[in-house]
């Protein structure tokens, strides 16, 4: 992994470019010339029972964040200021992820048919579902929903593998308008501010109208135009953020 | 698991996501911000139009027998069930909470 005189040479020409430019195709070359140390950092973590492709994708999540932030005039070797974010990103996947589980593929589709499942039998019955009712509606077991359900719960901590619910999250935020995000900012400015204003507006809003305003995770789904399955993952993962600042100040 | 017993009650997925939020929090709050060493135990009480789980830690690290509870956790309890309790147990903190059916 080590470069020679003149590849860092090199390299060190295209940070400063990149600095300058911010040019994708520059990016990719920094990141590829630095894979080995990301694929390096990402074998001292194998021991952990993880499957060492995901976590060298985990590594290069990290690599690219140090690409976009190193400053080349700074005077430090590249892998020197790299090495701290690329563990840093692999260490937190591994807290988050807690006893997460490989989620068999079946699992993950049934888990995506259900959103709508969901969605339209709430509609019908005017109510959220019952795990019964749900099972009869897509022709499954009530075994299999709730695993289905469960494994929404291990995507929260993996932005890697979520479900591709992103149409919602563009809707979502165009959603959110002036008044509402007035009526979080000064609930939440008395009690409890710096948790809850830490989020994005749309992780706000739910937290809110959840906690504070008692709105059930249906409830909230059709005021927002997403999935009840959707707010279940948001809430969970906001939830767990929290949970982990209470373990790092406690 | 949780939400298996849930399901038996005939809990909506809204409740059964409340119940697992909640005992998500309450085990949290058995064990505090800090690791500790020791056993967690659940008992899951079943009743027609409700359901009762008692939760009781058991630690060996010598950190102490209180729940510690934050007002955030108060206020997300207190959303999602309708009782709960939190208390030091002679042998540990315990908590209880009740979760009753919305009348469909």
């Amino acid at each position: 992994m080590a470069f020679d005189g003149k590849e860092r040479d090199e390299l060190r020409r295209k940070f400063l470019d990149y600095a300058e430019t911010r040019d994708r195709a520059l990016r990719d070359e920094l990141i590829t010339a630095h894979m080995g140390l990301a694929e390096y950092l990402a074998r001292r973590f194998t021991n952990r029972g993880e499957p060492l492709d995901d976590l060298v994708q985990v590594a290069a999540l990290g690599l690219l964040k140090a690409v976009d932030r190193f400053d080349p005039e700074r005077g430090l070797e590249f892998s020197t200021y790299a090495t701290p974010t690329i563990v840093g990103e692999l260490k937190r996947h591994f807290r988050d992820k807690g006893w997460a589980v490989r989620v068999p593929r079946r699992v993950q589709e049934l888990h995506l048919r259900l959103a709508g499942v969901v969605g339209q039998l709430s509609q019908e019955l005017g109510r959220s579902p019952t795990i019964g009712e749900i099972a009869q509606a897509a022709a499954v077991s009530e075994e299999e929903v709730l695993e289905a359900i469960e494994a929404g719960h291990a995507y929260r901590f993996t932005s890697l593998d979520a479900p591709s619910g992103n149409d919602e999250e563009l809707s979502l935020s165009a959603e959110l308008g002036a008044e509402d995000q007035g009526l979080i900012d000064s609930e939440h400015r008395v009690t409890l501010s710096p948790l809850i204003a830490q989020f994005p507006p749309r992780e706000r809003m739910i937290l809110h109208l959840r906690f504070f305003e008692g709105m059930t995770q249906s409830e909230i789904a059709a005021r927002l135009g997403i999935s009840q399955m959707h707010v279940s993952r948001l809430l969970a993962r906001a939830l767990a953020q929290l949970r982990s600042q209470a373990e790092d100040d406690g | 698991m949780a939400a298996g017993v849930a399901s038996r009650v005939g809990f909506t997925l809204d409740e059964v996501e409340d119940l697992r939020i909640a005992i998500d929090e309450l085990c949290f709050s058995l064990v505090g911000p800090r690791r500790r060493t020791g056993t967690i135990t659940l008992r899951y009480l079943l009743d027609t139009d409700e359901l009762a789980v008692e939760g009781s830690g058991r630690f060996t690290d010598g950190l102490g027998n209180d729940p510690v509870v934050s007002a955030l956790s108060e206020q997300i309890l207190a959303a999602v069930v309708d009782e709960c309790v939190l208390s030091t147990g002679e042998d540990g903190p315990e908590f209880r909470l009740v979760k009753r059916r919305r009348p469909s």
